[in-house]
């Protein structure tokens, strides 16, 4: 017996009238879910860019171990050349539609040492071409170059480590570690380049060698790690599970960069839990904005809503009215905020936002430097739930005003004011 | 046919107020007849609008019952309260009777959209009320620009096009200046005399008194004196 579709035309005749108020309403919304989609975009787009740039200096989004490597980071915890075959090929399976970047590495922690002086060092063998692509670490070399293929001998270090040590291009210098056999062991490298990531730890220790001078120096056949640079953190767990499928009982231990980069990893969470906290400060003031209009509409109206009762609505369905005009808000402004949100993005950050002027230099954190240049992305997640949000926020912020309507006195609300 | 639009038996309304309680209606006792143009009057307070929304359902009694064609009303749940309001009941009240969003068409009609009546025959209903009670041509006005007596009208047409039982107004003149007021009691007498509509309303006004064919006195909530004039209907 609800005449719905009767009740649903008068609300939006109600909302035609009292268009400004109306329109002013949706507004708080429609800005609300703009602002909302703008600092979520952001602040995926920042998230996204910490986290590319922590992995590629670290084991990449997803490594292929030994059981037991990431703990002991141990020659005697290494993948054997089986292995290493069975991982590059469960890394070239992957279920990615863009292309991913996969290096091999054998790591040790040794020490460098010149004439002036020695260093604790993380030494890696790595090969030259992927791993340009993977760290990018000799994309931009502070002095001379990077490691090349056929390159014998040679070393590219940290700026750090080539201030410390009284180092430039072209001296020598010695990696003294503990080989596959036990025995420790001097190799005599040249400095080829370096590089300068603003991490100070990992620029006085990272030193990147040949694998093959690694391998014949280490005594090794395969490799400490595998490690997958992806097209975008999502596919993390996608690549993780199905590595993990294929590498069933293989010895081979598959993780994803939430467990290899700890602290990049709470770095991001933190973070995101500060933009909650920031967009339910805003949804608090964005929800009593509504309410309060709605509120507003319903007390303005008793009169109105009290002959809609003695003309044959009841409690109900006069409530229903009100509530209906909540929805076709919520969902005018649903709409408007989420291409208002897309068109601010696209206007102002289309480019990123550049941070650089208000920001000192070289903040570090979790492992990487920050980027003071933000990029937007718009996850879909994301974008599903400031919807969903906004919905939810709308509908019951006219919950209360609906409720209020129905239990109105008819012949209270009737009466000449 | 029923033998009464509305009866009551023994009609009380009690306010529950500090310092103590106000019964604005004592007792009342009323039948009506289908087709019958009742004037209630009385001084402001003696409970002439209470008694008008007791009989339409808007207001509960705290004792006593109402029939409506024979049907009890007094304790029928909210909704169904309501159906009986859009099927049975006009009301018309002193001012301020129309949605301000709607056309005079619009509000006159909305009964009968709520009644479900197709679109065409409600057009065709309210063109034609429209014409008899002289609204011809204001179909697409808004409320603001209608006349006071104009809005009264079409709150009249509004409440009669539904075929109540009763149409119940509450002071429907007392905004009007006379000629008006004459006016839209010829429109009400019309209606009661050509469609038989049953009209129970209120006045302080005696020269609307002057037109009932029955007048009810109510003082202090209780009806006081029963007057049948012999030339109305
Ligand atoms: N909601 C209420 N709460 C308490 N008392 C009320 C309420 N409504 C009406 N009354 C009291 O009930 C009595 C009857 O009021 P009512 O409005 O029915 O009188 P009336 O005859 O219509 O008066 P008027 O001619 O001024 O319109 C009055 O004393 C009034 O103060
Ligand atoms: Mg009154």
């Amino acid at each position: 017996m609800i005449r719905f579709p009767t009740l649903g035309w008068l609300a939006l005749r109600n909302l035609g009238r009292e268009l400004r108020r109306s329109a002013l309403t949706a507004a708080a919304m429609t800005v609300g879910l703009a602002l909302l989609i703008l600092s979520r975009t952001l602040a995926d787009g920042a998230h996204e860019d910490w986290i590319d740039s922590g992995v590629r200096l670290a084991s990449g989004h997803v490594s292929f171990n030994a059981p037991g490597y990431r703990d002991s980071e141990s020659l005697d915890d290494r993948l054997d050349a089986g292995q290493l075959e069975a991982s590059l090929g469960a890394a070239a399976l992957a279920p990615l539609t863009e292309p991913s970047i996969t290096t091999v590495r054998v790591a040790t922690r040794g020490l460098a040492s010149s004439a002036d002086g020695a260093l604790p060092a993380l030494i890696v063998g790595v090969d030259p071409a992927s791993e340009l692509a993977f760290s990018r670490l000799g994309a931009e070399p502070a002095t001379g170059r990077y490691l090349q293929e056929g390159d014998r001998l040679h070393a590219f270090i940290g700026a750090g480590m080539a201030t410390r040590l009284g180092l430039r291009t072209g001296s020598r210098m010695v990696l003294t570690a503990q080989v596959a056999s036990g025995d420790i062991a001097g190799q005599l490298v040249r400095v080829v380049g370096t590089y300068r990531t603003g991490l100070d730890d990992l620029d006085e220790a990272l030193v990147h060698i040949p694998l093959s001078v690694a391998r014949s120096w280490l005594g090794v056949e395969g490799a400490t790690s595998v490690s997958m640079v992806l097209p975008h953190s999502a596919f993390t767990d996608p690549v993780l599970a199905e590595a993990r499928a294929t590498l069933e009982g293989a010895g081979i231990e598959v993780a994803g960069w939430p467990e290899t980069a700890r602290e990049l990893y709470s770095a991001v969470r933190i973070d995101d839990a500060g933009d909650w906290v920031f967009h339910l400060i805003l949804f608090a003031i964005v929800t009593l904005a509504i309410l309060n209009a709605v509120f507003m509409s319903v007390l303005h109206r008793k009169r109105e809503l009290g002959l809609l009762r003695s003309l044959g609505l009841s409690g109900a369905e006069t409530g229903l009215v009100v509530f209906v005009e909540g929805v076709l808000l919520t969902i005018a402004s649903g709409l408007l905020g989420v291409a208002l949100g897309f068109a601010l993005v696209w206007a102002f950050f289309r480019n990123g936002l550049d941070l650089t002027d208000i920001m000192p230099a070289d903040i570090t954190f979790g492992g990487i430097v920050f980027n003071p240049v933000m990029y937007p992305s718009i996850e879909l997640t994301h974008l599903v739930q400031s919807v969903a949000l906004t919905t939810v926020i709308g509908l019951s912020a006219s919950l209360y005003p609906a409720w209020h309507a129905a239990r109105l006195d008819p012949a209270e609300s009737v009466k000449v004011e | 046919m029923n033998e009464h639009a509305v009866r009551t038996e023994d009609l009380w309304k009690i306010y529950p107020q500090e310092p103590r309680p106000v019964e604005a209606v004592r007792g009342v006792d009323l039948v009506v007849a289908p087709g019958e143009f009742v004037v209630m009057a009385g001084p402001s307070g003696s409970g002439k609008t209470t008694v008008l929304n007791l009989l339409g359902g808007l207001t509960r009694p705290s004792r006593g019952k109402v029939w409506i064609e024979g049907r009890e009303i007094s304790a029928l749940p909210d909704k169904a309260l309501a159906q009986v309001r859009l099927s049975r009941i006009g009301f018309v009240f002193q001012s301020y009777n129309l949605l301000p969003v709607l056309t005079a068409l619009e509000n006159a009609e909305f009964t009968l959209l709520l009644q479900g009546v197709p679109v065409t025959e409600r057009r065709r209903r309210v063109r034609r009320l429209f014409r008899e009670i002289g609204l011809e041509g204001l179909e697409d006005r808004r409320p603001p620009r209608l006349s006071g007596g104009e809005q009264q009208r079409v709150a009249v047409a509004r409440a009669v096009l539904g075929e109540p039982a009763l149409v119940l107004a509450d002071e429907p003149t007392a905004n009007l200046d006379s000629a008006t007021a004459d006016a839209l009691l010829d429109v009400m007498e019309q209606l009661n005399r050509d469609n038989g509509t049953t009209f129970v309303f209120s006045t302080h006004d005696p020269r609307v008194m002057e037109r009932a064919s029955r007048l009810v006195r109510l003082v202090d909530g209780r009806v006081a004196e029963e007057t049948v004039s012999g030339d109305a209907g």
